[in-house]
């Protein structure tokens, strides 16, 4: 089980070799175009929130492959770990922002049932944000992309995982934290047709 | 000494004013010619009749609540000196190409100093007292501000600008400056 300077130090170096970076503010400025526009096609924050969550689902079945293929972390021993390697690594190594994880105190009869807080202290996706008055009333979870890029990428190393914000700074909260919670591991399952 | 700046948006719609009074002492006081009226009338012929004559007003005492409206300068007067100095300022900018236009027009003791945005944005001054380059500053500093207040992507270029931080910022920068 690496260790937590392991972690910190190969977050790091994930995020220094990735040559292909982005602008911050292009970043920013596209993400927020992006929410803007489906705001207004769909007019309901629930339903914008679904398909944040949705659209962050395909990207993080997609993003898992590379950051497993670039990072070469093997597999993690409990849930804990899991927690740990994706704040000090994953986060690390694609927004390049370094989230405080707290676990969930240990239920020894029912281990699917623990679940740990990522707390941002900054948010890239919502730099200069400020949300009006609708969709502070209406429910809107500005980076709810993230919650679906995380359930993507745990879904496909066999953990699925409930991912939702319990607060965010742009709805004038203290924090921003999303709870990662643990539902159940799964089964490899054979693809229907092979035998 | 009091300043009235007006932020308007591409079309000319009004996004954001404020009214600050600075300590600042500006220059001599006429006497103002209300002291002949009596005081109870502040109907809004008188305070316009009083504010186009040249006077700064019946209630002008120094550090006053910066939210006052009426009572001081007519709001209405400053308003419409401020909406005839677009035509002016129109005109400079065809010629000057520079952003900051300096004083553009001038109506009894009020100047009009401009300011203008690649966007398209005017940013208007009405002051009393001669200041040229704290005002450049003060606009450079609206400017910034203005800046990271459009990188929101909710804001566009015509909605009106009502977050606090911005109020306060501005007046922190007047403050500075004016």
């Amino acid at each position: 089980m690496a260790s937590l300077k392991q972690h910190k130090a190969i977050g790091e170096d994930l995020w220094k070799a990735r040559t292909d970076k982005i602008n911050a503010e292009l970043f920013t400025l596209t993400y927020g175009a992006l929410v803007v526009q489906l705001i207004q096609d769909y007019e309901d924050y629930n339903a914008v929130n679904t398909q944040l969550e949705k659209m962050g689902y395909n990207i993080g079945c997609r993003i898992i492959e590379d950051f497993l293929a670039r990072s070469g972390i093997g597999r993690c021993s409990d849930f804990r770990e899991v927690g740990e390697v994706v704040a000090k690594v994953g986060f690390k190594a694609f927004l390049n922002i370094t989230p405080t994880v707290s676990h969930s105190p240990p239920v020894a009869s029912a281990p699917a049932l623990s679940y740990f807080t990522l707390t941002l202290d900054e948010n890239p996706l919502a730099e200069f944000v400020e949300l009006p008055e609708e969709a502070l009333e209406g429910g809107l979870w500005f980076s709810n992309v993230l919650c679906g890029v995380l359930r993507g990428a745990l879904e496909m190393i066999q953990m699925q995982v409930e991912v939702d914000f319990l607060s965010d700074v742009l709805r004038g909260d203290e924090a921003t934290e999303i709870r990662v919670k643990l539902v159940k591991y799964l089964e490899e399952e054979v693809p229907a047709g092979d035998d | 000494m009091s300043n009235h700046l007006f932020l308007l948006s591409p079309a000319d719609s009004p996004l954001y004013t404020l009214t600050y009074h600075s300590s600042k002492p500006s220059a001599n006081q006429p006497l103002p010619l209300s002291s002949n009226l009596p005081t109870w009338s502040t109907s809004a012929f008188a305070g316009t009749l009083t504010a186009l004559s040249g006077a700064t007003g019946v209630a002008q005492t120094g550090q006053t609540n910066q939210k006052q409206i009426g009572g001081g300068t007519d709001r209405a007067v400053v308003q419409m000196i401020a909406n005839a100095s677009l035509d002016v300022v129109e005109e400079a900018m065809r010629t000057n190409n520079a952003m900051y236009l300096k004083a553009v027009d001038k109506f009894n003791e009020w100047t009009v100093s401009a300011f203008v945005t690649p966007g398209n944005m005017k940013f208007i001054l009405l002051h009393d007292s001669k200041n040229d380059e704290g005002i450049k500053i003060f606009f450079w500093d609206v400017w910034e501000l203005y800046i990271k207040t459009m990188m929101n992507p909710f804001h566009t270029a015509y909605t009106p600008i009502r977050s606090p931080t911005f109020d306060a910022r501005v007046r922190a920068s007047a403050k500075k400056h004016l």
